[in-house]
């Protein structure tokens, strides 16, 4: 970073006209080459247009009677997404004091268990729901065991990081009493980290909400089953009260989860 | 009673403890003073090994040095310490943060489960009697003042039933009339309970105030060891190089003032 700071503020000097001018330019080339490789194309949109009007038109009005069809799948989202961020709190709580810099107790595992957390993160929960189908099974459990790993990696990057940033002071404190460790991590670490673990755990219920809502796609439960069906049988009425209720459901969730976490989080 | 012979702390090549002797008997409030740097804290936490000694003997309560994490928890328990920041958790209540003091004898998984044995709680309110925060018990400890946090803390070391309270700058954040509240409780217990208190200060106001015995560290060795009347200006200007014992020996205010003008 430090190499590029001299591009954000002091005199306007040849040199610093160069670079801008450069970094214009490269982007410029990166840019086009890339709406090369995907077909962008705002001739292709204008001629696709009257089709999504079409689409559209067909859509409308939504089908209210089909909503009936969807309270299961939407209960069985809501349950999904429930027990997705169950099972990584469970995953994430043991392995996020191995991941803390400052408690973990040898600085190789430290780094061991943080690459273990962006492995399970970086990968797609879709990606690891096709893995689980092919292994349990269509179903929502295959989408419970997708959330939960990918969120333990998500959940225990989050966890640790709070772990961190906690006051040593009354640490050190227990310790000068003779307190055991394990004592002095329920009485002088979970008392800091707790307001921002549940805060975590909620924005994690959100996100494997929303992530719940597609599982159904590849056959791991969920509404997303519904909306691809009523697609692939061209009932788009049904399809546009799929995406209602899914819209509906999400900010609810969203709406709940942020008015509880910023009163947990008020000092 | 704390019993310290030839005590040494080295840090790669810089030696913060020179070969210190101290003795603090049963019931005695024992001030260090020194300059920043002149290694109070690093004696201080040589005592319950927050910091290993390089070389030297410390006894501390008769108990021999720990040859493992059960022995060195062991001796900790017998050892109060009082921090500059008094290091309570902020979001546990005041009497959860006294029974903190008690957790090393406790049963583990019950004190886990906050199931806290009656005797300790007894133990935990007497100790907050003691610093007249009775009434504050159930009150969040980031409720309370400065002040009242610092006496959190005291209470939470006499919830130990020490034989030794080591104190590091237990003042240095706090207002003169604070300050002289909290010195008052740590003498107390040291006189009442006959706890051997070793208490570091920068303020030699205090130490003259409140000390039974004064111990100056310069540069990691003692250069004074008497009581607060035999600490006259040749033992300030040996504890304080270079400072003029005039100053050192006036009240903080007045100290500030001079500061500001020099």
């Amino acid at each position: 970073m430090n190499r590029f700071r001299f591009l954000l503020g002091g005199a306007w000097t040849f040199r610093r006209r160069l670079t801008w001018l450069g970094l214009f330019f490269a982007s410029a080339v990166v840019l086009v080459w890339s709406a090369r490789g995907i077909g962008l194309s705002f001739s292709e949109l204008l001629r696709g247009l009257p089709w999504i009007w079409d689409l559209v038109s067909r859509m409308l009005p939504p089908n209210w009677a089909f909503s009936e069809r969807l309270v299961k799948p939407v209960i069985e989202t809501v349950q999904i997404a429930l027990w997705g961020t169950l099972l990584s709190v469970l995953l994430a709580l043991p392995l996020c004091f191995l991941g803390a810099r400052n408690l973990s107790p040898s600085l190789a595992l430290f780094h061991v268990i943080r690459q273990v957390f962006n492995a399970l993160r970086g990968i797609n929960e879709i990606i690891f729901a096709l893995i689980f189908v092919a292994a349990v099974g269509l179903g929502p459990f295959a989408g419970v065991l997708a959330l939960s790993i990918h969120g333990g990696g998500m959940l225990g990057k989050f966890f640790a990081e709070a772990v961190e940033e906690i006051d040593a002071g009354p640490v050190e404190a227990l310790r000068a009493t003779g307190t055991r460790p394990s004592l002095v991590v329920v009485f002088a670490v979970l008392p800091q980290v707790i307001p921002s673990w549940i805060a975590s755990t909620l924005y994690r219920f959100e996100v494997n909400l929303r992530a719940a809502t597609i599982l159904g796609m590849i056959g791991a439960g969920g509404i997303g089953f519904e909306l691809v069906s009523s697609l692939k049988l061209f009932q788009y009425q049904d399809t546009a009260t799929c995406v209602l209720v899914i819209l509906i459901m999400v900010m609810t969730a969203d709406y709940l989860s942020s008015r509880l976490r910023a009163r947990i989080l008020a000092p | 009673m704390i019993e310290i012979r030839g005590l040494t702390k080295t840090y790669g090549d810089i030696a913060a403890l020179r070969g210190i002797d101290l003795r603090v008997s049963v019931g005695e409030l024992c001030v260090v003073l020194g300059p920043s740097g002149a290694g109070k804290s690093t004696l201080l936490r040589c005592v319950n090994r927050l910091t290993e000694p390089t070389s030297g003997e410390i006894l501390v309560a008769g108990q021999s040095p720990p040859r493992n994490r059960a022995e060195l928890r062991e001796l900790r328990r017998h050892i109060g310490m009082i921090f500059q920041d008094h290091n309570i958790v902020p979001r546990l209540s005041v009497l959860k943060n006294v029974l903190t003091g008690r957790l090393a004898t406790m049963p583990p998984i019950a004190a886990a489960l906050q199931v806290f044995p009656r005797a300790d709680i007894d133990i935990a309110l007497f100790a907050l009697r003691r610093v007249d925060l009775a009434e504050r018990a159930n009150d969040r400890a980031d409720r309370l003042s400065g002040g009242q946090q610092q006496r959190v803390g005291i209470a939470r070391a006499l919830a130990q039933r020490p034989q030794v309270i080591l104190a590091d700058e237990p003042v240095a954040s706090l207002d003169p009339k604070t300050a002289r509240v909290v010195l008052d409780d740590l003498r107390r217990a040291a006189h009442e309970l006959g706890i051997a208190v070793l208490c570091n200060l920068h303020q030699v106001e205090y130490a003259l105030e409140f000390a039974d015995r004064i111990v100056g560290i310069c540069d990691g060795r003692v250069v004074f060891e008497g009581t607060p009347a035999q600490l006259d200006e040749a033992a300030l200007s040996r504890i304080y190089p270079g400072l003029d014992a005039e100053i050192a020996r006036a009240p903080a205010s007045a100290r500030r003032a001079q500061e500001r003008v020099i």
